[in-house]
């Protein structure tokens, strides 16, 4: 056994090493904070009392501590109202959204058949369409067709909005199950419909619904489409936009928050699928 | 039998999305041309002859107010075979387009006060016209505000996107070198993915408004000595500067998760046989990383430029839509039929149209780019 003395090259080296590791650290702690930052300060601002949200200097935490501002938000007339309307709009959305494109993926990533590549290209290029502004001519068709101000019109909206995503995330959850087991599940007995039921839905859920979750954040925070699709079914981002001229502070920082909230808890439950969601549409 | 099954499944599997892209995507963007590409009004043509199959000379507005030159009695032939008499007026007035048209009409088409002595009158009905035009368009592009609302948003883009990229790359390549609590910071540096615009927006109006945090910051480190009021018309550069990191903050984090899945499709040999041949780590980025993220950088910055030219609820919490103006907000603006808004959705879908236009050259734009990179590279 051999006690190895470090010639002072070497442990420059490491040296070098280690304070590359922490400045690498330094750097990962700074972008966190810039991107927790303001998420602490639109709270301080939710939670703090009135006089706090007037006045100035600020303080950098809600002291004291106060759901008055929160609780006149959700008091103003509407808010509720909207609210349940864009939950509505939103779980519409990820069961339309979810229910077409999960048997479209499971075909791009299960078939080969003639024009899969032109539907998957297509896909595609409708994903990075700028969809919301057919909000326009939505508007007009469902005025003339009676399905103006209604709140499935808008998650019709969402959906065309959201499917083409969805679309691509659940053909990548497909495409990560081998095609092996299905066959295994068949060489035991079972026939593709039992093999597709007991062995690849329970691999997939989860991926599922990580996509319709995902799915239920980007209905829940669109704003023009529904601003342009709605009148007094208002969800709540376009209540919010529509107030905001005749707005007090405190209404917009308690209704900033108030939009901003569930995505903390959303994003953190999806985390670890987000890579399968957006590394699909690079390939 | 069976062979002829497989074949027919996937497309069945395909067609719900088939179908309601079909609806909900493909018709819209045919009907938004239609909205600014042809006029629905009402409009009189004017004709040659009193005779209704005359040939027509031109075309009035409803409302124009014209000149009576002549008159005349003919006899009109009802459906049920009697006959009745009826005026014909010769009119001069002006068309929309200041032309001077002089031509016969029947007097069911214009109010007139006296059908045997006035001389004047005021066109009153006309028939549905269809017609392709390029009035909407000519409208939207001498609109001052159309030029206000291209420039913000070019400026905005030019601005946004590389610090974006930049930041993105910076965060991937963080996350890439595998810290310990890695996962942590994967999901703070996800979580604006879940944020909208709007509450972007209102989170920095939090910060930029003149008694907000920034003022506070700067009053208490002792740069200004009383609250700077950023967020006004006078300082539209400070609005601008409050937009684009509103921008960065919120819209980073899609292509950094763009990057990051672009470099985990790097081979790890690649980096650590750059790494052993001593390479620093500005030259493995130049040398191996960029060139093989080019693809996912290439569709990241299709993406953002795309939604950049949708930019809206960012803009409307931090200006209020009034001083500074885009594209995706005058689109809004003219649609809008309350009390700010023009009600005039055949503005709105040439605004619409010039949008789709504009992101589409771009995408087509950057594939060109790259690919005549590539093509470069390769004789």
């Amino acid at each position: 056994m051999t006690t190895r003395t470090l010639d002072p090259v070497q442990r420059r080296a490491i040296r070098q090493r280690q304070l590359r590791r922490a400045s690498v650290y330094a750097l990962a702690i700074l972008i966190a904070l810039w991107i927790l930052l303001p998420i602490w300060l639109i709270g301080t601002m939710a939670f703090s009392t009135q006089q706090d949200v007037y006045g100035y200097p600020k303080q950098i935490a809600p002291i004291p501590f106060t759901t008055e501002t929160m609780e006149f938000f959700v008091n103003q007339e509407g808010i509720l109202e909207a609210t349940r309307n864009s939950v509505v709009v939103a779980v519409i959305t990820l069961v339309l959204s979810t229910a077409i494109a999960a048997p479209a993926g499971y075909a791009i990533s299960r078939y080969f058949f003639a024009g899969r590549d032109a539907f998957r290209l297509g896909i595609l290029a409708v994903r990075a369409f700028p969809i919301v502004i057919l909000a326009v001519p939505l508007a007009v068709t469902f005025i003339e067709w009676g399905m103006f101000d209604k709140v499935y019109s808008v998650a019709l909206m969402h959906t065309a909005l959201t499917l083409p995503t969805t679309i691509l995330v659940v053909s990548s959850v497909f495409a990560s199950i081998p095609r092996e087991f299905e066959e295994a599940a068949k060489v035991f007995g079972c026939n593709a419909y039992q093999a597709f039921m007991r062995v690849v839905l329970p691999l997939v859920i989860p991926g599922i619904a990580a996509s319709a979750i995902f799915t239920f954040v980007m209905s829940w925070n669109e704003v023009f489409a529904a601003t342009l699709l709605t009148i007094r079914n208002r969800t709540l981002p376009a209540l919010i936009l529509y107030s905001l001229n005749k707005s007090s502070l405190q209404f917009q920082y308690a209704g900033g928050f108030f939009m901003l909230a569930p995505s903390l808890v959303f994003i953190f439950v999806i985390r670890r699928y987000l890579f399968n969601m957006w590394g699909q549409i690079t390939k | 039998m069976n062979k002829k099954k497989w074949n027919l499944a996937p497309y069945l599997l395909i067609l719900p999305s088939f179908i309601y892209l079909a609806v909900f995507f493909a018709w819209p963007m045919v009907r938004s041309l239609q909205l600014a590409f042809v006029r629905d009004s009402q409009i009189l043509p004017v004709l040659a002859e009193a005779d209704p199959d005359a040939d027509v000379v031109g075309r009035l507005e409803m409302q124009t107010q014209v000149a009576v030159v002549d008159r005349t009695r003919l006899d009109e032939v009802l459906p049920n075979g009697r006959t009745r008499p009826v005026y014909w007026f010769k009119i001069v007035g002006e068309t929309e387009g200041g032309e001077q048209i002089e031509g016969w009409t029947h007097q069911k088409n214009v109010f007139i006060e006296s059908r045997t002595t006035s001389e004047t009158a005021r066109v009153t009905s006309g028939e549905g016209a269809k017609e392709w035009t390029l009035d909407y368009v000519e409208r939207m592009v001498n609109d001052y505000r159309f030029t206000n609302a291209l420039k913000t948003t070019l400026i905005l883009i030019v601005l946004i996107l590389p610090i974006q990229f930049v930041l993105a790359i910076v965060m991937a390549l963080v996350l890439q070198a595998q810290l310990r609590g890695s996962t942590i910071f994967l999901y703070i540096y996800a979580i604006p993915l879940g944020i909208s615009d709007l509450a972007a927006g209102l989170v920095w109006v939090s910060i930029f408004t003149q008694r907000g945090f920034l003022n506070t910051f700067l009053q208490q480190v002792g740069i200004i000595n009383e609250p700077f009021i950023y967020l006004s018309a006078d300082h539209e550069n400070w609005m601008i500067i409050a937009i684009v990191l509103a921008e960065v903050w919120r819209a980073t984090s899609i292509v950094m998760v763009i990057v990051v899945s672009g470099l985990q499709a790097i081979p790890r040999e690649y980096l650590e046989a750059g790494e052993l041949f001593g390479a620093s780590l500005w030259q493995r980025l130049r040398h191996i990383i960029l060139p093989l993220l080019k693809p996912s950088l290439q569709v990241a910055l299709i993406l953002r430029t795309i939604l950049a030219f949708q930019v809206f609820a960012v803009v409307v919490a931090i200006t209020g839509g009034r001083v500074l103006t885009v594209l995706a907000y005058e689109t809004y603006r003219w649609y809008d039929p309350g009390d700010s808004g023009f009600n005039n959705p055949n503005m709105a879908a040439a605004y619409a149209g010039f949008i789709m236009l504009i992101s589409l050259a771009f995408a087509v734009f950057y594939l060109r780019t790259v690919r005549t990179q590539e093509e470069a590279a390769r004789e």
